[in-house]
């Protein structure tokens, strides 16, 4: 019941000379003094670092930390034959960079986007590991598309693509696979699109897998009541800054899992104890224990390292403290 | 000072820092060189700097930025009220140290008008003075002490102002605010200009700001509320087709014209960078125009910005030498 977990990205350095090793190896193979070997190595080490960091902070359901990934989208489109990868472009409101990915062609299905990732992060981890994608929309919207001419077609094969994906990710033991789905937020006219790319995702959802829509850079006014008619298992807000999601959740019994994002990632304070508990009883009017978890708003990120790690201890400590409480009453 | 000759050439801020001074920042970092040592390798840098503006024909200079790790860092340094966090990942392998409102921001030293005195008295001709927004001073760092990001926004205007007046007294007559965040939250736009109204207070020395990460569409013509005389442009890296909007709505100020692309190594030609001074001239009025490079030059090597710069100067002198023929 009540579950700690996060959402999509980790740090991927801090202070210490142990925890700059990826930068240290990016810079030493654009110097030519290490190989392509060795970045592989120095990922697998901070995917290790990382997860035992979560582990460590009392993070209940972690992820790989996307160590591998430069972006949301380019990780992902990188490895699909028909897309072109171009100049930098802010991603939302945040200072972080993503290329757009281009799609020049027809996009062919790889053999695969993030198993392997997973496969590892699920061997190193003593806790469930979480996999990661982009949704479909967000994939299309954020890219450029000279080849499809229709959003809707666009997002439709990258729904494949992801079907695909989820159902070997099933496959190879993931309990949990995580989409998220920023965009639609930000352009709610497209929902009708929306709705339609999803069906097509989920039409490959094998049964007891759960899955989770995370939705975060903005609030789900006006489209809220049918996002949660979608068919996912768990959806996921950010119920840290945006004040707006908390009156859609008052407005009556949740239908879903819920994964509330109570900690801002975007921001260095630190959460009062009384802000995390008084946020606790809140959602439990709602949502019932088992079906709710808690988590940051956004990946980490956007944090230092250490902040990141700082916050989520305290957020565990918080909820730890929260249940036991509730276990004596 | 002479007059500014037509198309006045200048840069946006940040040249790339020569290797003794990167070297000597690291050690200094470390404490295995003093202070003082660092500051006589940034004193002779930016010498190097000015000169080498001089050199090649640079209208309107600038110091270079030898001293600053970036534009918002160095503020949250030199102001107080701030701490610097660890690494944040920006893109790619790039991090910077984000800094933290950790209390009252009030200024502490006069770092920006000593550096601007330092670089004038090198050179006979005018040197911008350089201050980093407060819009975009509150939106890269954290806020752990005001209420909200206007509160936070407003009381940096206060303390930018007092720098520019400084610099206004110290004889700049050129003071660029730079606002590269307020493309990204155009609802906010209203609160950068009302910030950017309480630094111009009073001034008379020109200002202008520089805005970039192309995504204009958004506050156009908004932008034109920015109360300062020039606003200067990333253009040749943008999508933007600003000169279909300047046909709606007429540009009202000064423009920068970022003419060159600062995030790639690729050197542009002559007559690439006449073309686009050409396309602009085409809505623009010859005296609205000052032309430069994209952005700061400090994340290219030493010799590319070099390049860049000179070829933005060449191509300036013949688009002169054109219109002088052409008006005969």
């Amino acid at each position: 019941m009540l579950k700690v977990t996060v959402v999509s990205h980790y740090p991927k350095i801090g202070d210490t000379h142990e925890k700059q090793l990826l930068r240290r190896t990016i810079a030493q193979l654009d110097r030519k003094e290490a190989d392509l070997a060795q970045l592989e190595r120095a990922k697998d080490e901070v995917t290790r670092q990382v997860i035992e960091e979560q582990i460590e902070a009392g993070v209940e359901v972690v992820t790989d930390g996307q160590i591998r990934w430069d972006d949301p989208l380019t990780y992902l489109a990188g490895k699909i034959k028909g897309f072109r990868l171009t100049g930098l472009l802010r991603y939302f409101d945040t200072n972080t960079f993503y290329r757009q990915p281009v799609c020049e062609g027809e996009l062919a299905p790889p053999p695969s986007l993030v198993v392997k990732d997973f496969q590892f992060a699920n061997t190193i981890s003593s806790v469930p590991v979480k996999a990661l994608l982009t949704g479909p929309y967000t994939l299309a919207k954020l890219s450029q598309d000279k080849h499809y001419g229709d959003l809707e077609k666009f997002a439709t094969q990258w729904a494949t693509i992801l079907g695909e994906e989820t159902k070997r990710l099933a496959k190879v033991g993931a309990g949990i696979v995580q989409f998220d789905e920023p965009a639609i937020l930000r352009f709610k006219k497209d929902l009708p699109v929306f709705k339609r790319v999803w069906a097509k995702l989920a039409s490959f959802f094998p049964d007891h897998l759960e899955t989770v829509l995370f939705l975060n850079f903005g609030n789900l006014e006006g489209i809220y009541s049918e996002l949660l008619e979608l068919p996912v298992t768990t959806v996921g807000f950010d119920l840290a800054t945006e004040p707006a999601n908390w009156k859609l959740l008052r407005k009556g019994s949740f239908p879903k899992k819920l994964i509330a994002g109570i900690v801002d990632a975007r921001n260095t304070k630190m959460e009062t104890e009384e802000e995390i508990q008084e946020k606790l009883e809140k959602l439990l009017a709602s949502v019932p224990a088992e079906d709710l978890s808690v988590s940051p708003n956004y990946g980490l990120e956007f944090l230092p390292r250490e902040t990141a790690q700082k916050k989520l201890a305290h957020l565990s400590k918080v909820v730890r403290e929260f249940r036991e409480a509730k276990v004596k009453a | 000072m002479t007059p500014l000759p037509l198309f006045p050439t200048t840069s946006v801020g940040s040249f790339p820092k020569p290797d003794y001074l990167k070297k000597a920042r690291t050690q200094a970092n470390r404490g295995e060189i003093s202070e003082k040592k660092l500051r006589e390798l940034e004193e002779r840098a930016t010498r190097e700097w000015i000169h080498f503006q001089e050199e090649i024909g640079i209208d309107l200079l600038v110091d270079g930025e030898m001293y600053r790790g970036d534009m918002v860092t160095y503020f949250a340094e030199t102001l107080k009220g701030f701490e610097i966090s660890g690494f944040v990942r920006s893109y790619g392998n790039r991090y910077y140290k984000k800094p933290i409102v950790v209390d009252e921001v009030r200024r502490a030293k006069r770092d920006t008008v000593e550096w601007y005195q330092f670089a004038q008295a090198l050179t006979k001709k005018p040197v911008k003075g350089m201050l980093t927004g407060p819009y975009t001073l509150m939106d890269w760092s954290f806020n752990e002490y005001y209420k909200d990001r206007r509160e936070l926004t407003l009381a940096l205007a206060e303390v930018i102002h007092e720098e520019a007046a400084d610099l206004e007294k110290a004889g700049a007559q050129f003071i660029q605010i730079d606002e590269p965040a307020v493309s990204v939250r155009p609802e906010e736009l209203p609160l950068a200009c009302e910030a950017m109204g309480i630094v111009t207070r009073g001034i008379k020395a020109k200002t202008l700001t520089h805005i970039c990460y192309g995504d204009f569409e958004k506050i156009y013509p908004g932008m034109l509320d920015l109360p300062v005389d020039q606003i200067d442009l990333e253009l040749s890296n943008s999508n933007f087709n600003l000169y279909e909007m300047i046909k709606k709505h007429p540009f009202t100020k000064e423009i920068g014209l970022g003419v060159v692309d600062v995030h790639s190594h690729k050197l542009e030609t002559k007559d690439e960078v006449k073309k686009r001074i050409e396309q602009a001239l085409r809505v623009f009025k010859p005296e609205q125009i000052y032309v430069d490079p994209d952005c700061g030059l400090k994340t290219r090597e030493v010799q590319e910005a070099k390049d860049k710069l000179r070829v933005v100067v060449e191509a300036v002198k013949e688009v002169r030498k054109e219109l002088v023929s052409a008006a005969r």
